[in-house]
């Protein structure tokens, strides 16, 4: 991320989660931040149990941030802030925590009125952070869909609908159906389809890093050849094993129920792009 | 293979029925894309990437520090010897190795065990330079409650902490001046051995300095069996001491766990310095104060003749050549100590005293003013030893209108940036009395004035050190105020003329100091040559002495060094 991403997506957060923007310079902003945004960024857990516990006002601080430290506000002290920067960090854990769960509408567009009422198509959406651990470590983030009602899965799902414009209250006319799966039914699909989807990827980092666990365990017992200090070698063998087993382990990042219109033509049209 | 073993994460689905369930706690459109904008941001998409380079700000790594980054994560798998000559940043690539695992969630704590005189600086360095929020241990009950902690080595491998420690599983262990680990009979030795630990990083410049077995034992602490076992070890490598047998299969066997850049290789490489030596004249009230110093001082030794006593008068033999001011401070406080009970001064002191008010101005900051009015408008850091005299110079430069600012080590951390900034952003010379110490980089500036001289060649080089070092763009110029007929020309003659160490890079300065100083610190040294003499010859003559000394335990130093390499690499890359 550059400084120039680093503020508009700060910006665009702080916008969203209910902190005012005092004042705004190319070089620096100053925002007052909200009671939730205080408690995620500012790391304070004491004032906010002693706020709570006496049950007085409380003071949200207010943050000046600066993304370009050769211009610092010289009217009051900022604070850089730029992607290695703990602030951030926490900035982005805080975003994350933020959106974890929707639950969402298509918009027509502006201007489409009908008066026709018709069912929406609910889709469920999971994004998953996939990472690949070893004694090094990759990440990939993958989104897959299911359509509710007829357990279509459909990979990429979040860059599919992420142009449509999207609504949290159920327009007027408009209905949902029971889907035919449940909830936990449409997760294990999902789940299961992700699975394949390991299973059948390119393995060589697993069975090179393999090769170097079974290399150094080799080289312990030449060290060790006889009995006399197992408990040493055994602490050894555990800790190559936790330095290089292969394995997979998946978190998720958010999830949403989808709803749209004229599922099909969308996700045809997806297709041919 | 089979297959490969997956953990799914399911604690979320209750969270997400809930919400079904109540219709409630639904996050916008908005939230629900910033979340994955910030994840993007946050993942790590392939395994051989050094992500930590993006996010760090304020400092650039050198190309051979990012390599052995690359070379430790990528090819030694995170047990490494770093084993760098001294002073080309092995703390740095410490660092950037530990950042880049944390960064990559493969590290999530880690301990640091160094000499206790280098805790701070590692918890400063970690902190300031990757924003790792290293703590330093002070107490006990920080063991469990901080991720990441800087420790002297002689306080964790005893208890009640050690048990801590070997308690924990640590994903990443650093041990600093990791030579003191060579025996595997130490207790040193046998606890780094014991920790449960994932990665380790073992970092000294001198991996070797007797025997090849010290290899065998760091080697172990790493991967053990690398070097066969013991016993084979020996009967293979080790023909007698210091020499390898088998050299060039224990040599590969070794360059899979050791890395060592040293100065001489390529892409490592300084700026020129040039060293002037400005010689001052005392003026007529000054001299007589310094001879009244040296007599009173003198005459204190021929009556006690213990060393040990003097070194209070020492300082002020040190001030003396430094200003009228910092003699004030000492001889004000010495003889509030030695004279409280008595109503009047005595003769003695009575006349220094007297002598100390006859000096009104000093020839140093003259000096001082001229050179500095001359170099305008480029910037100049100015190093005196004593409080006293910088407080006096930047009153001085004030008043002829140059722009100074003062910078020593008991500013808190907040005006110490401060200082630094209004020096780098307006100021025209930084007074410093501090050198060591971290927070004070000034690559930006080339000259610097040694207004009065360290009796300490390390804490010349540390001062050297501040502007001569990676990132400096122009050659350095340094001024040596030498007043003359003091013993201020004569150590600036030693320093200088007979061991070099203005001009050369003496990497090994620490260890061959070790050497020469075994009775007496150069100090203390000095102090003697100084009033054991009966004149200026004599006092060159026991200087070249001391010369003589340093350049015997260079010669030796730089042998070992050589050994060392020929050990490593098999020959001396010149």
């Amino acid at each position: 991320m550059d400084q120039l991403k680093v503020k508009s997506f700060t910006k665009r957060y702080l916008t969203h989660q209910g902190c005012s923007i005092i004042e705004e310079f190319p070089s620096f902003l100053t925002t007052q931040l909200s009671i939730e945004v205080d408690k995620d960024l500012l790391n304070r857990p004491y004032y906010w149990m002693y706020v709570e516990r006496m049950q007085i006002q409380p003071q949200p601080a207010t943050l000046c941030l600066v993304f370009d430290p050769d211009q610092p506000p010289t009217h009051r002290n900022g604070e850089y802030l730029f992607f290695g920067a703990p602030r951030f960090r926490m900035l982005l854990k805080s975003a994350q925590k933020q959106g974890r769960f929707v639950r969402l509408y298509q918009e027509e567009p502006n201007g489409f009125r009908s008066n026709i009422s018709q069912a929406y198509d609910q889709w469920l959406c999971l994004n998953f952070k996939v990472s690949y651990l070893c004694d090094v470590k990759k990440d990939r983030l993958v989104s897959i869909g299911i359509h509710m009602h007829s357990g279509e899965i459909k990979d990429h799902f979040y860059p599919t609908i992420q142009s449509i414009p999207w609504t949290s209250k159920l327009p007027a006319h408009r209905f949902t159906q029971t889907p035919q799966l449940t909830l936990m039914e449409a997760i294990g699909e999902i789940e299961y389809a992700l699975q394949e989807q390991l299973q059948n990827e390119d393995r060589t980092w697993a069975e090179e890093a393999l090769e170097r666990l079974n290399f150094e365990r080799s080289l312990l017992d030449i060290y060790y050849p006889d009995n006399s200090q197992q408990e040493e070698k055994k602490q050894r063998e555990t800790e190559i094993i936790w330095q290089y087993h292969p394995r997979i382990e998946v978190t998720i990042l958010n999830a949403g129920l989808f709803h749209l219109l004229n599922t099909y033509k969308i996700m045809s049209h997806y297709d041919k792009m | 293979m089979k297959s490969i073993p997956i953990r799914m994460d399911r604690t979320w689905i209750s969270e997400l029925q809930n919400r079904v369930e109540q219709d409630t706690l639904w996050s916008s459109w908005e939230a629900f894309q910033l979340a994955i904008e910030a994840a993007e941001a946050e993942s790590i998409p392939s395994f051989d990437s050094l992500v930590c380079l993006k996010q760090l700000y304020g400092f650039e790594p050198l190309p051979h520090q990012i390599e052995v980054a690359k070379k430790v994560i990528h090819q030694m798998r995170g047990r490494a010897i770093l084993a760098d000559e001294v002073g080309l940043g092995k703390t740095i690539e410490a660092g950037l190795v530990l950042k880049e695992y944390l960064l990559r969630g493969l590290v999530k704590n880690a301990l640091i065990l160094v000499p206790s005189s280098l805790v701070l600086q590692w918890t400063r360095e970690l902190s300031q330079k990757f924003q790792i929020p290293a703590m330093a241990q002070k107490k006990e009950w920080m063991w469990d409650k901080y991720d990441f902690l800087v420790a002297s080595i002689d306080t964790a491998k005893r208890e009640p902490h050690r048990a801590h420690i070997l308690n924990k599983h640590y994903d990443m262990i650093i041990v600093d001046e990791a030579h003191k680990l060579k025996n595997r009979k130490t207790q040193n030795w046998q606890f780094i051995n014991q920790v449960k630990k994932k990665y380790l990083l073992l970092l000294t410049a001198t991996p070797v300095q007797n025997e090849m077995s010290e290899l065998f034992n760091l080697v172990t602490l790493l991967k053990p069996g690398q070097l066969g076992k013991q016993n084979d070890f020996k009967q293979e490598y080790v023909a007698g001491k210091r020499l390898a047998k088998n050299e060039e299969q224990l040599r590969k066997e070794v360059h899979r766990v050791l890395i060592r850049n040293k100065r001489r290789d390529g892409d490592i490489h300084l700026t020129k310095r040039m060293v002037k030596t400005i010689p001052i004249t005392l003026s007529a009230p000054e001299r007589a104060l310094y001879n009244g110093i040296s007599q009173f001082i003198r005459t204190r030794y021929h009556q006690e003749k213990d060393l040990k006593n003097m070194l209070s008068l020492l300082v002020l033999q040190k001030e003396v050549c430094s200003s009228r001011d910092a003699v004030f401070h000492t001889l004000f406080k010495l003889f509030q100590q030695h004279e409280k009970n008595s109503q009047y001064l005595s003769p003695e002191v009575a006349h220094l005293t007297h002598l100390l008010k006859q000096v009104t101005s000093s020839s140093k900051v003259k000096t001082a003013i001229q050179l500095i009015q001359e170099l305008s408008p480029e910037k100049v850091v100015l190093f005196t030893e004593y409080r006293a005299t910088q407080e006096m110079i930047v009153r001085e430069l004030a008043q002829v209108g140059i722009y100074a600012v003062p910078f020593r080590g008991g500013f808190k951390r907040n005006k110490k940036d401060w200082m630094m900034e209004l020096f780098k952003m307006r100021a025209q010379v930084l007074v410093a009395t501090e050198a060591g110490g971290e927070g004070i980089n000034l690559q930006f500036c080339h000259h610097m004035i040694n207004f009065d001289m360290p009796w300490n060649p390390m804490k010349v080089e540390q001062r050297i050190g501040r502007i001569h070092r990676f990132g400096q763009k122009e050659d350095v110029r340094i001024y040596n105020f030498a007043t003359m007929d003091t013993i201020e020309e004569h150590i600036i003659w030693l320093l200088h003329e007979k061991i070099q160490l203005f001009e050369t890079v003496i990497g090994e300065l620490e260890t061959i100091l070790v050497k020469v100083e075994k009775k007496h610190s150069f100090e203390q040294s000095v102090m003697e040559m100084m009033l054991q003499s009966e004149n200026d010859t004599e006092i060159r003559q026991r200087m070249k002495q001391w010369s003589d000394d340093f350049q015997d335990a260079k010669a030796l130093v730089t042998a070992e060094m050589k050994q060392q390499d020929v050990l490593l690499n098999g020959s001396i890359k010149s």
